[in-house]
This record gives C-alpha cells, structure tokens and sequence, in this order.
C-alpha cells in the first residue's frame, strides 16, 4: 500500500460529503471580497458575516427552487 | 499646470499590480493598506493549498485543465510552486519507453494509467472541488490585483479615512 502524502495524493472523499465543502469557499469568497471593499476594518467580521449569510441563503433557496421544480414538474 | 495621473504615482501601480500577482495581499501592503494584506494573503493561500491537498499534485494541471490552469496561475507563487511540483511528475513520466514513444489518445491513456498506478490521478468528485478551490483562489486574487493597481493608480495610500455618520436633524417643537 501506498503512503498517503498530503499535497501529494488526493484525498479520498465520499460524493455525498462534496457539497459541505461549498462553505468554507463561500466563507473565503466573502472574507476576500469584503476585505477589499469595507471602509471600516473594525466593521469587517459583521459584513464578512452576514455577506456569507447572503450567499448560502441564494444558493440554499436556489436549492430549494430547483428541488420542487424537479419534483412537481409535469 | 495640473500633474497628470503618471507623473503623481509614478511606477508604483505596475509595482503593486506585479506584487499582488506575485505574492497575494503584497499590493496592499505597497499601498499602506498592511492589515488587508496579511488578510488576503492568509485567506488565498489557504483557499489554494485546500485545493491541493483535496487534489494532491495532479490539481494544476497545464496539460489536462488550460482554463483553470490559468485561473491557478494568478494565485502567483503559490501557482508557480503547483505547477513545478506536477511538471516533476510528468518529468519522471516521460522516462517510461511507451509514454516517450507515442502521442495523441494513446499517449494520454499511458500517462492515466501510470498516475494511476501512483495513485496520484485525479478523479471524481475530488477533481472538481480540488479545481475549483484553486481556480477560485486565483479569481479572488485577480479581483485583489486589481484593487491594488486602481488605489495606487488614484494614489490612495494607506486605510482610508473614517466616514463620519450623518446627523439626523431634531424635529421641530412647536
């Protein structure tokens, strides 16, 4: 058997488990983002927060959209 | 005579455009904005090494992936590092006879094959999300670049002063 090396060999991960991932990217999207266009440092973690509260709210709405389009679609 | 755009800032929008390529978050600390920086650059470089420890070596990938290859590239030396490790893996490939002799379809199944064998191919799901981390890491930091080169190309150096808030006017008492 070979080693597991990070940076190296992929990670072994389950197709189910993929879409928890979209929240650590969600995150770094929203950090960088506002990091650029926030006036005030002080105010960054409340808009780093609720920009990513944007986001997974669109996309879980979205979610759901989609989810009852496919399910009671003629 | 008013001084035009060049003349006040000088070099220093190429300088802070070149640095945020090269090193995330260094175009903001050129321009005196040093907190941002230190931000960006933990974040790209987190999002991005995430990416290739999902994917492991094969994530930037130049010959499969062009489009996201390129994406990774503007993460700079972080992009850079990536692709050196996986040109050393197509190095050490093309010491096999039947990948050196061959080319096209059947020259890439050798080369899946071998990866394969060394457990280091990229499949599914891990292809996608591993791309995606890194590809995004190098969109984010384009977005950054060019923030860097417009506030130095305005000369906007360092934070930017607080806004005051505005007073609400005292209604009136008969």
């Amino acid at each position: 058997m070979i080693a597991f090396t990070l940076f190296y060999n992929p990670m072994t991960i389950h197709f189910y488990n993929q879409v928890w991932l979209v929240l650590p990217l969600c995150g770094a999207v929203a950090i960088i983002y506002k990091t650029v266009r926030t006036q005030n440092l002080r105010r960054l973690p409340l808009e780093i927060v609720a920009s990513l509260g944007y986001m997974v709210g669109g996309l879980v709405a979205l979610a759901v959209i989609l989810w009852l389009i496919l399910k009671y679609w003629p | 005579m008013a001084k035009s755009v060049k003349e006040k800032t000088g070099a220093l929008p190429v300088l802070a455009l070149l640095l945020a390529w090269l090193v995330p978050g260094a175009g903001h600390v050129c321009v005196g904005r040093i907190r941002r920086g230190i931000i960006i650059f933990v974040v790209i470089a987190a999002t991005f090494w995430a990416g290739v420890a999902v994917g492991g070596v094969m994530t930037v990938d130049y010959y499969g992936e062009r489009w996201w290859f390129m994406a990774e590239m503007l993460t700079g030396a972080h992009g850079l590092v990536g692709w050196q490790q996986q040109k050393k893996v197509y190095q050490e490939l093309a010491r096999y006879p039947e990948i050196r002799d061959t080319s096209g379809p059947e020259q890439q199944s050798y080369i899946q094959e071998k990866l394969a064998q060394k457990k280091i191919a990229l499949v599914a799901p891990a292809d996608s999300i591993a791309r995606v981390y890194a590809g995004v890491a190098g969109l984010l930091n384009l977005m950054c670049m060019f923030d860097a080169f417009m506030l130095a190309l305005i000369g906007q150096v360092g934070e930017p002063p607080p806004t005051k808030a505005r007073k609400q006017p005292k209604p009136e008492t008969p």
